[in-house]
């Protein structure tokens, strides 16, 4: 008995005040400006009239989604999430399943892939900007191979398709690391025991390693969707939304607008991700949590 | 069997060498471009330069304001790093160490960060009302409160499990809460320290869109803001480009190479956590 009281004596130990700079910094900078932005979101706030927002409804979402910008960088959102979480995945988990072999120059491969994650997305997007130009260095090697120059940030189709190239570049590495240590996590009775049946590699790969590292999938798919979906540097820096507003996507649209002064429709613009962040992670989450087993 | 597996390892090999070439080319092309003069670097190739020019990066520290871009970052990055980890440490132990329902209650209160996003227009709303747009104060608060969900989260999870038969030992022998933190936890705390500024001191060091949204005059601006404005000032100066480039990449590449251990099991902890 006496020991419970100390315990419950310990327990209320620490007086909450030390916890109190991170409740005030983390509430007044991050927590007030994501309910105001909820709110202001349904006003006609604008630069002009910077005090005097007036309540408008749904105006804000109407007028966006009548906005073919706007659908189509919803769209550029999405496809942009998907496909560079698939490409990462690939590439990860093929540098993975490549280096975690022992094979010479091991340590200095995962150096080479990993240190694109240490730089700024400002000095990688320049970089690919100097690739991709029309003079540019990709176009000396395909035109080696006898293929017209191509202005690749110029059309829709080969823009988008180089921002994403660029964002598997750029994370692949680290995807990789994270299936190393899923990897080296599996224990190696279970290829011995299927050696000793007879299994085939393939069956060995499907049959446990892909179970056995589902953790790692989820972790990668979930990081990659949400930081898919958030996505700005890599856009502003490659294309700026261009070539119009072809490449444009939801953080770069908000910020257009936001430049533009029509805060409201910014903040709306901003929620609307927001909300379309909190379904995806939840749903890939529950998705994925259900397939894991047990080791 | 033997010459199989010999084949499959050169075979595994050239695929990597493949794949490093491509991952390296860009930065090669960055490093040989830094040093060529105005006409041939426009021919973007691999080639060396037939003349070495490093005034280049003389002409790129006397006008690109890089060395003020250094140091504003220095400042941002710096700030930002030691009023995170401390109050996410401090948040953290009393999360960790208090039971109750007044302790799950701010356990939610910062998770619920992980799944918001930043608001970055009413966050510019804000500081303007309160004054502090444009300040390296505003911008490092905005930087710490958009870090510490998870440097909070992460600390709590690290100090549930350190016994607590410490703190009880400690406060028996007449230590106050204020002395264990200081005394045992921070130590104890090293590792899970060292992970969070790495996150943290990267994420901030690279970022770009709250200097962008935050910060209205060019003399605050960040590393990656200062590089952005230069290329788009010296567009068709592709030498001086690649120069100042190289200048902010290479600092973090040789801390790369030097604390890569770290810095490697700091962010993949990091992500397998968040």
């Amino acid at each position: 008995m006496k020991r419970l009281i100390h315990r419950k004596k310990a327990g209320l130990f620490y007086p909450i005040w030390f916890a109190g700079p991170a409740i005030v910094i983390y509430g007044i900078f991050y927590l007030i400006p994501i309910f105001f932005a909820f709110v202001m979101s349904f006003t006609d706030w604008n630069m002009n009239r910077f005090m005097e927002p007036v309540f408008n409804g749904f105006e804000n979402f109407q007028k966006l989604f009548n906005d073919e910008v706007f659908v189509r960088s919803i769209g550029n959102t999405f496809l942009f999430a998907v496909t560079t979480t698939i490409g990462k995945i690939v590439l990860g988990l093929a540098l993975a399943l490549l280096l975690v072999k022992p094979v010479k120059g091991n340590n200095i491969f995962r150096t080479i892939f990993y240190m694109p994650c240490v730089l700024s997305t400002v000095v990688v997007g320049i970089l690919f900007n100097a690739i991709l130009g029309r003079d540019g260095l990709l176009n000396e090697f395909t035109a080696v191979l006898g293929i017209k120059p191509i202005d690749w940030l110029g059309s829709y189709s080969t823009a988008m398709l180089w921002i994403i190239l660029m964002e598997i570049w750029m994370w692949g590495g680290f995807c990789m690391f994270i299936f190393i240590s899923g990897l080296q996590s599996i224990p190696q009775e279970y290829y011995e025991c299927a050696e000793i049946e007879g299994a085939s590699k393939t069956a060995k790969f499907f049959k446990i390693t892909l179970p056995l590292l589902m953790p790692s999938f989820t972790v990668v798919m979930t990081l990659n969707i949400t930081g898919g979906l958030k996505v700005f540097d890599m856009v502003y820096i490659l294309t700026n939304g261009g070539p119009g507003f072809d490449t444009q996507v939801l953080n770069t649209y908000t910020y257009r607008s936001f430049s533009m002064g029509f805060l409201g429709q910014s903040c709306a613009s901003a929620v609307i991700l927001s909300v379309i962040i909190v379904l995806v992670t939840f749903t890939v989450n529950n998705f994925l949590k259900k397939r894991e087993v047990e080791m | 069997m033997k010459a199989r597996r010999k084949i499959e390892k050169t075979f595994t090999f050239f695929v990597l060498l493949a794949v490093g070439i491509i991952y390296l080319v860009p930065i090669l092309m960055m490093l040989l471009g830094s040093f060529k003069d105005a006409g041939e670097v426009l021919q973007f190739n691999l080639a060396l330069p037939t003349i070495w020019h490093p005034e280049n990066y003389l002409y790129v520290l006397e006008t690109g304001n890089i060395l003020r871009g250094y140091a504003n970052s220095l400042i941002v990055t710096v700030s930002a790093v030691i009023v995170t980890l401390l109050s996410g440490a401090f948040a953290g132990i009393v999360i960790a160490r208090n039971s109750g329902r007044s302790s799950n209650a701010l356990y939610y209160y910062f998770i619920f960060g992980l799944t918001a996003t930043m608001q970055t227009v009413t966050t510019f709303a804000l500081l303007k009302v309160i004054r502090l747009y444009g300040s390296y104060f505003g911008v490092i608060m905005v930087f710490v409160a958009s870090n510490l969900p998870f440097t909070v989260m992460s600390f709590t999870s690290f100090v549930k499990g350190v016994p607590r038969e410490l703190d009880e030992a400690a406060s028996m022998d007449g230590c106050s809460p204020m002395g264990i933190m200081l005394k045992i936890h921070l130590p104890i705390l090293k590792p899970i320290m060292v992970t969070n500024l790495i996150i943290v001191a990267i994420s901030v060091w690279n970022n770009l869109m709250i200097p962008l949204y935050f910060f209205n005059s060019s003399k605050k601006m960040t590393i990656p803001l200062t590089i952005y404005n230069f290329f788009g000032m010296y567009s068709r100066n592709w030498h001086y480009v690649f120069a100042a480039m190289t200048l902010t990449v290479l600092p973090v590449i040789i801390l790369y190479l030097c604390l890569q251990k770290h810095i490697v099991a700091g962010m993949t902890a990091g992500a397998v956590k968040g």
